[in-house]
């Protein structure tokens, strides 16, 4: 498995015996060849002018974007086109297919094969005096699975009954588990009868559904046919997925909303996992868009007249996570906001960042309805840090380093190792917080490794960030009984108030109602300073400077959830 | 064949110590899902058993290895595919480059290594020792990276990676896309071995039987070629048997940095998925391969070599 790396130490033998044998030089026949091996020294250079000349030859293979064809540079293989069993972004099923609802280039919740989004007010949403309630679909008529089946109220009933059946393993069942059970008067009305009340209800069908008459009585998880070629009703259809290479989109002949949707008849994802490698191909034109282009190769493709960027406020914050059970300090609110005051994040992010995203104050970013800004803040000011540790009783000891009771004030920041951004942002945290005299540690880990670390809760604090759903819901990351294996309230934070307030909006279905609790909660988590948010992530998207209708997405629907719009001009 | 017999309790050992390896490096198949808040512990528990990995290590243990003895190699917990298909259609991805790489890596070595012992401290072998000095000391991610900017950036000339372009696939096409990670892989292999065929030749050139064939008036050229390689090549050849059973398993960078679809990419994918199945099988089918080669390469050390045989 380590073909590189033996080359290395074959080279240390050779060099060992080359010297073992230096006395023992047999000038003669060196003198008598040289005449023939000149020869075969000049056929070795011909021949690689040869390779050289026929290189000028080929000309790349690099092809212009075109309405024919559109080359996406992808990060990774999908495992799975099963937009209910996969575990990574669903670029490549929204070109197929389509939920009732998505979200749009500004985070709203918009209808797709519904007509409407069901809410009180249009008559969609009831709750029941049981504490239960009712949502009823109206599905768009007219819509055909690809195969020309019609897609129907049957289809989102079975949905249901499979992700909560005992035979098939979803990544998540999360909201579906609250359905008691879906009745379905006609063809195009489904009503979903929840068990109790279940604020993102209008996102449960984001996904999609299963078609029933495909998958009926299968065993899904097994189902290649449909995992790896799902069938869908969107713009386009899978054509060929080649292991290790690529997946093609081939548009579908009558999109149901119209022939002339798609405009862009073939669409591929070449997998390039190898950053480097995919910025190199957008730069040869060999890939004409990559998503979630890494800030620190803005500048290497931001002068390309090729390529436009696209810059889309995020939905995610980058943060340091204190954690209050495994390093007991950061249980004093004074820590917590000395550590705050003690970090230029303006600073970080002008250059770090070079400036491409905003300095992030709490959990719920800018781009969200429920997000308020009449919070706490904490400026960079070095000298009420030291104020705060100093009344929280952290003196600066011998070395420059607090300390209390004989105990210094020194953590482990742990993060993600080979993410250039994230090296150099917890090298710069540890200088910054090493000026008011608190001694960090800095710890990289693999993804996956770090993952199991903070699912365990071994670490004082972590440098990460939240990919937060479009759903403003914070009730996983802070309410009180969500540690760890019961949530993602990773600072262990504790605030019956809070957890209260969280759970209550959870189970607010008024948007107005739901906002109040939402900025009162915010209002409490500024005050406490569980962690240090340090900026709100921005999207780089870069595609083709020809390609029209580009909307970008903040959320985790990704770009291509209005790609049937999407022209080169 | 005895020696292939003597292989399999190795084997064992190799496996369980592999198993032992990759279920204690921290982080599951599962730990993937943490990080999407819409995944609850519940379905983490569900998942986990549904995988089997909530049961002992000695009973997953017992469990792979009854099935991939009668040829089962499961099912890959990353997309549930079988793992023998899994493996089977990144072969020939994976023989295409290595094999054309071991081609090149050869032709290079040979003449590079004889020349460099022959003309020992003339231009040519000094010129010879810095390239391969710098063929080996290359890393070899930098070295394809810098052949995609200068040869597809810069030039255009060249595809900075992929196997065939969509719908291409002909010699031609194919022979572009092999252009730069063969380089890549040629160049390192070759900077080894010819500094090992040159130790080797000049060893053999201080032989008395060298001198012999000299003063018998044999010409200069057939003296080398004939007398002198015959017998230097021999333990050459078992380098590059085994770092070919390296290779055959996946060459892991390289096929990384040039998005090749072969075995050393689904490795790469697999240990960061912790796809603990598809581990399982590529690393036992990388130590069989290497036993195997060794096998092989001391048969063909006995051909070319006859003393070794009767040895």
């Amino acid at each position: 498995m380590t073909g590189q790396t033996s080359g290395q130490t074959h080279g240390q033998t050779a060099g060992q015996t080359r010297g073992q044998t230096a006395s023992q030089t047999h000038g003669q026949t060196a003198g008598q060849t040289s005449g023939q091996t000149r020869g075969q020294t000049c056929l070795l250079i011909a021949v690689l002018l040869a390779l050289t000349t026929a290189g000028c030859a080929w000309r790349s293979a690099a092809t212009p974007p075109s309405n024919d064809l559109l080359i996406v540079g992808y990060d990774r293989e999908p495992d799975t086109l099963n937009r209910f069993t996969t575990h990574i972004l669903e670029d490549i099923q929204t070109c197929v297919v389509e939920g009732l609802t998505t979200t749009d280039e500004q985070m709203n919740v918009v209808p797709l094969l519904a007509t409407d989004v069901p809410t009180s007010q249009n008559g969609g949403v009831r709750l029941r005096d049981d504490g239960g309630m009712d949502v009823t679909w109206k599905l768009r008529p007219g819509v055909t699975w690809h195969d020309g089946k019609p897609f129907t109220s049957a289809d989102v009933k079975f949905t249901v009954e499979a992700i909560n059946g005992p035979n098939y393993n979803p990544e998540s069942t999360d909201g579906f588990d609250r359905i008691s059970s879906v009745d379905t008067p006609d063809a195009l009305t489904a009503i979903i009868h929840y068990k109790e009340i279940y604020a993102p209800y209008d996102i449960q069908f984001i996904r999609g559904t299963l078609p029933k008459h495909v998958l009926d009585g299968r065993d899904i998880d097994r189902a290649q046919d449909y995992n790896r070629a799902p069938l869908g009703t969107g713009p386009y259809r899978v054509a060929d997925w080649k292991a290790g290479e690529y997946i093609l989109l081939e548009r579908v002949a009558h999109y149901w909303r119209g022939d002339q949707y798609p405009k862009i008849r073939r669409l591929m994802f070449k997998f390039i996992a190898n950053t480097n490698t995919r910025i190199n191909q957008l730069k040869s034109g060999e890939v004409h868009v990559v998503a979630l282009v890494p800030w620190d190769k803005y500048r290497e493709i931001a002068g390309l007249s090729s390529l436009a960027v696209h810059k889309t406020a995020g939905n995610a914050y980058e943060h340091v996570t204190l954690n209050e059970r495994h390093f007991p300090p950061f249980g004093d609110v004074r820590v917590r906001r000395a550590l705050t005051h003690a970090l230029d994040r303006e600073l970080l992010t002008k250059t770090i960042l070079d400036g491409l995203a905003p300095v992030a104050h709490g959990p719920i970013q800018p781009v969200s309805w429920a997000y308020t800004d009449r919070i706490t803040q904490y400026p960079f000011d070095p000298a009420r840090a030291r104020v705060l540790l100093d009344e929280a009783g952290w003196k600066v000891g011998p070395n420059e380093i607090r300390q209390r009771d004989g105990r210094p004030l020194a953590f482990t920041l742990i993060t993600q190792a080979g993410f250039a951004i994230r090296e150099n942002m917890a090298q710069a945290i540890e200088r910054q917080l090493r000026d008011v005299g608190v001694d960090v540690t800095v710890q990289l880990h693999d993804g996956t490794a770090i993952s199991a670390i903070w699912f365990e809760g071994r670490f004082d604090a972590m440098l990460h960030w939240w990919q937060m759903p479009s759903d403003p819901e914070l009730t996983t990351f802070f309410a009180a009984d969500r540690t760890p294996p019961a949530g993602r309230n990773i600072n262990y934070y504790q605030d019956e108030a809070l957890t209260r307030l969280l759970y209550a909006s959870d189970r607010t279905v008024d948007r107005e109602e739901r906002k109040r609790l939402l900025h009162r909660a915010q209002q409490i988590v500024a005050d406490a300073a569980p962690e240090i948010p340090l900026y709100s992530i921005t999207r780089l998207d870069a595609v083709p400077s020809t390609l029209q209708h580009f909307k970008g997405n903040p959320t985790n629907t990704g770009i291509f959830w209005n790609v049937h719009e999407w022209e080169i001009k | 064949m005895r020696r292939s017999l003597q292989a399999l309790p190795l084997l064992l050992v190799i496996s369980t110590l592999v198993f032992l390896l990759i279920h204690a490096a921290p982080g599951g198949p599962l730990a993937i899902y943490l990080s999407n808040p819409n995944v609850r512990p519940e379905d983490i528990e569900r998942l986990r058993h549904a995988l089997g990995l909530d049961r002992p290590l000695w009973q997953q243990y017992w469990s792979w290895l009854a099935a991939f003895a009668q040829g089962d190699w499961g099912y890959s917990f990353s997309d549930g595919r079988p793992v023998a298909a899994r493996i089977v259609e990144r072969i020939p991805a994976t023989l295409e480059l290595v094999g054309t790489s071991i081609v090149v890596a050869l032709a290079l070595t040979l003449p590079a290594g004889v020349l460099a012992a022959v003309r020992r401290g003339r231009w040519f072998d000094r010129t010879t020792t810095a390239v391969a000095v710098a063929g080996i000391s290359l890393p070899a991610f930098w070295f394809g990276l810098l052949l995609q900017i200068v040869f597809a950036i810069g030039f255009g000339w060249l595809p900075s990676s992929g196997r065939a372009t969509l719908g291409g696939g002909d010699l031609i096409d194919h022979v572009h896309h092999l252009v730069l990670p063969v380089t890549v892989l040629a160049v390192v292999q070759a900077a080894a071995w010819s500094r090992y065929l040159r130790g080797s030749m000049i060893d053999t050139l201080a032989q008395p039987f060298v001198l012999a064939a000299h003063a018998r008036g044999i010409p200069a050229r057939a003296v080398i070629l004939r007398h002198a390689l015959r017998n230097a090549i021999g333990p050459v050849l078992a380098v590059v048997m085994v770092d070919a059973a390296l290779l055959a398993s996946g060459a892991v960078v390289t096929e990384s940095v040039f998005a090749w679809p072969g075995l050393g990419s689904l490795f790469t994918e697999a240990l960061a998925r912790r796809d603990y199945t598809v581990l399982m099988a590529l690393l036992m089918l990388t130590s069989t391969a290497i036993v195997l080669f060794n096998v092989v390469a001391d048969a063909v050390h006995a051909l070319v070599d006859p003393r070794i045989a009767a040895a």
